[in-house]
């Protein structure tokens, strides 16, 4: 059922998604859901940092994000991959956690390209390490 | 496919204790009442001879509590619905549903459920008829064949059952659309998280769920007899071996003292003696000791060891009837037995515990831990991370605290554990409930529906495609 029911996106989500994928234009873009529509919050510059990020997500209200996430390995050897991030704080209104959780796997599979996924309730769950054991 | 933005459908999540049941898109239910349901079987001899004399019949009406709601009073022979073959004899019943129906005590009236003691299914469908019909009917005062219905059903629910629910919905009440949501799905919606496991401490048993964007994964449902039933049963059996006794509401009748204001005289009554049923007996006693149980009963923060708890300073509580008692170690003795399923021994008379689903009695942890070992390695990192705590009897205080320390000591090193459980009681009790009400008011969910015309054109077992 989760499949099925799914909010329209808007044109601009994935068009924003392509530019992050192939030509780098941003390091992060975040969603949210408005006037029951998937449209884009905002975005970050490639220089943005990690912390710019996370201070993009809002603290009582949920968010869809893409991240361009980049790391060393421990042979020095520097990789990336494209991470899916569910913020659905656990302060959030309970219609509005369930509007995101339900319109998620729909919305992910539009964003083609995706290699990894965290679903994050609270800031400890988005944190650098958090991402980099995910990614390894 | 059925369709429009204003739907108001209604949502019923009918439970092992209770009956949720609102409207979809309101943030709780607006009926909630016991799901079992208060039956006389008659004879077709008594009832012939009831219908001559009628005297018993008229003073039921009269000694009716006058507060009742107007809606609530069981209804009579002149309504076909309430009365009913039982097992296919000649013999009749009528059925009493509701709280106010069945707070009032009714001579040789049995306290029944719809759900199959073994399977946990429901199984009396002429019960479910009613509960239905007094949900739909007479509290949410609609009618039915305007509005969609979502019903919650067991992560094990059978499809026999799936498509019995169906049928009789469709027969008999004729709603336009309907839908077949399964708990854990919705508990995991309501927290946000498509992908988690869910575990249920319902009434009779603890279902433990793994759901992975959205769907339940079938084989990851594991089940345990504990619940809140055996903790309310152990409960009174330690009250009891304590020389009191619990008095049921219908037993005693207590008034302001006239010469002391503020003091309260306590008379028995006699003439219930012979008539009450062993089952509505238990029924009424049940009631208090859960209450009882609610109210003093909190998880110990760690395993529970006797000794070390004998000190802890009682609290006292007031049973109906005025007696006070003193509650001390059983206050965390009590809960305990979610995590430590073999204190249940330590009480006087467990063996007498009935388990005819055969159902093993596993702590909650284990549960926890035995469902995600059923699924695929890839998943069970995520699933660590998002263990929903649900289900009444999960609302004891610290219960989520020591489940979560508990997993994380037995779950691999790397994996970061996090119990999520909502603060709000209402989100808590009502979760279900609350998950089925926002999917059914979802405008993209309304494509997803079973219309009575598919009903008409493919039966029944469509649903098995329509939700899986």
């Amino acid at each position: 059922m989760a499949s099925a029911a799914g909010t329209p996106v808007d044109d601009a989500c994935v068009l924003k998604f392509k530019e992050l994928k192939s030509k780098r234009k941003f390091k992060y873009v975040t969603y949210k859901i408005e006037d029951s529509t998937i449209v884009v919050g905002n975005e970050g510059a490639p220089t943005a940092s990690f912390d710019d990020f996370v201070e993009a997500l809002p603290e009582n209200d949920p968010r869809y994000a893409v991240y361009d996430f980049e790391w060393e390995t421990k042979d020095g050897c520097k990789k990336s991959k494209i991470v899916f991030v569910t913020w659905v704080p656990d302060t959030a209104k309970i219609r509005q956690k369930m509007l995101y959780a339900s319109s998620k796997d729909k919305f992910k599979r539009e964003l083609d390209g995706i290699q990894i996924e965290i679903q994050a309730t609270d800031f400890s769950e988005v944190e650098e390490q958090v991402f980099r054991d995910k990614c390894n | 496919m059925y369709g429009g933005d204003e739907v108001n459908a209604i949502v019923i999540d009918l439970g092992a204790s209770a009956v949720k049941a609102g409207y979809a898109g309101e943030e709780s239910p607006k009926v909630h009442f016991p799901s079992c349901v208060g039956a006389i079987t008659r004879d077709k001899d008594a009832a012939e001879a009831k219908a001559n004399g009628g005297a018993g019949d008229a003073r039921d009406v009269e000694m009716a509590e006058a507060g009742a709601d107007a809606s609530t009073t069981p209804k009579k022979e002149s309504d076909a619905g309430s009365k009913s073959k039982a097992n296919g004899s000649d013999a009749t019943r009528d059925l009493y549903v509701g709280h106010f129906a069945l707070n009032y005590r009714r001579e040789n009236m049995e306290v029944v459920s719809p759900f199959d003691e073994e399977t946990g299914l429901l199984s009396d469908w002429d019960l479910v008829e009613n509960i239905w019909r007094h949900t739909l009917t007479d509290r949410l005062h609609i009618d039915p064949t305007e509005h969609p219905v979502l019903l919650a059903e067991p992560n094990f629910n059978s499809k026999e059952c799936r498509e019995k629910s169906l049928e009789i919905l469709f027969e008999t009440f004729q709603p336009p659309a309907v839908f077949l949501a399964k708990n854990a799905c919705l508990s995991s919606y309501s927290a946000g998280r498509p992908t988690s496991l869910v575990l249920d401490v319902g009434y009779k048993s603890t279902v433990a769920a793994a759901v992975h964007d959205g769907y339940l994964l079938q084989k990851s449902v594991s089940r345990s007899r504990l619940g809140g039933e055996i903790l309310t049963d152990c409960m009174q059996r330690s009250v009891e071996s304590k020389g009191v006794n619990v008095r049921p509401r219908y037993a005693f009748k207590r008034t302001e003292s006239k010469q002391n204001k503020g003091t309260f005289d306590v008379k028995d009554l006699d003439d219930y003696k012979g008539t009450t049923t062993e089952s509505y007996h238990r029924w009424s006693v049940e009631q208090i000791v859960s209450d009882l149980k609610e109210t003093v009963c909190r998880a110990s923060e760690n395993v529970f060891n006797e000794e070390e708890h004998a000190n802890i300073p009682t609290v006292a509580y007031e049973l109906p009837d005025g007696t006070e008692i003193q509650v001390g170690s059983d206050r965390f003795k009590v809960p305990e037995i979610l995590f430590n399923p073999g204190l249940v021994q330590t009480f006087p008379g467990a063996e007498a515990i009935a388990n005819p689903g055969g159902l093993p009695m596993q702590s909650v942890t284990s549960l926890v831990m035995e469902s995600i070992a059923r699924v695929d390695v890839d998943v069970r990192k995520e699933l660590y991370n998002g263990i929903i705590l649900a289900g009444g009897s999960s609302m004891l205080p610290n219960v989520r605290e020591r489940l979560e320390r508990e997993v994380l000591e037995q779950a691999p090193g790397q994996a970061r554990v996090k119990v999520i459980a909502s603060q709000n009681v209402m989100e808590r009790k009502f979760g279900v409930w609350i998950g089925g009400s926002i999917l059914a008011s979802l405008g993209s969910f309304q494509q997803c529906w079973m219309s009575k015309q598919e009903y008409e054109e493919k039966g029944a077992s469509l649903i098995h495609l329509k939700a899986p």
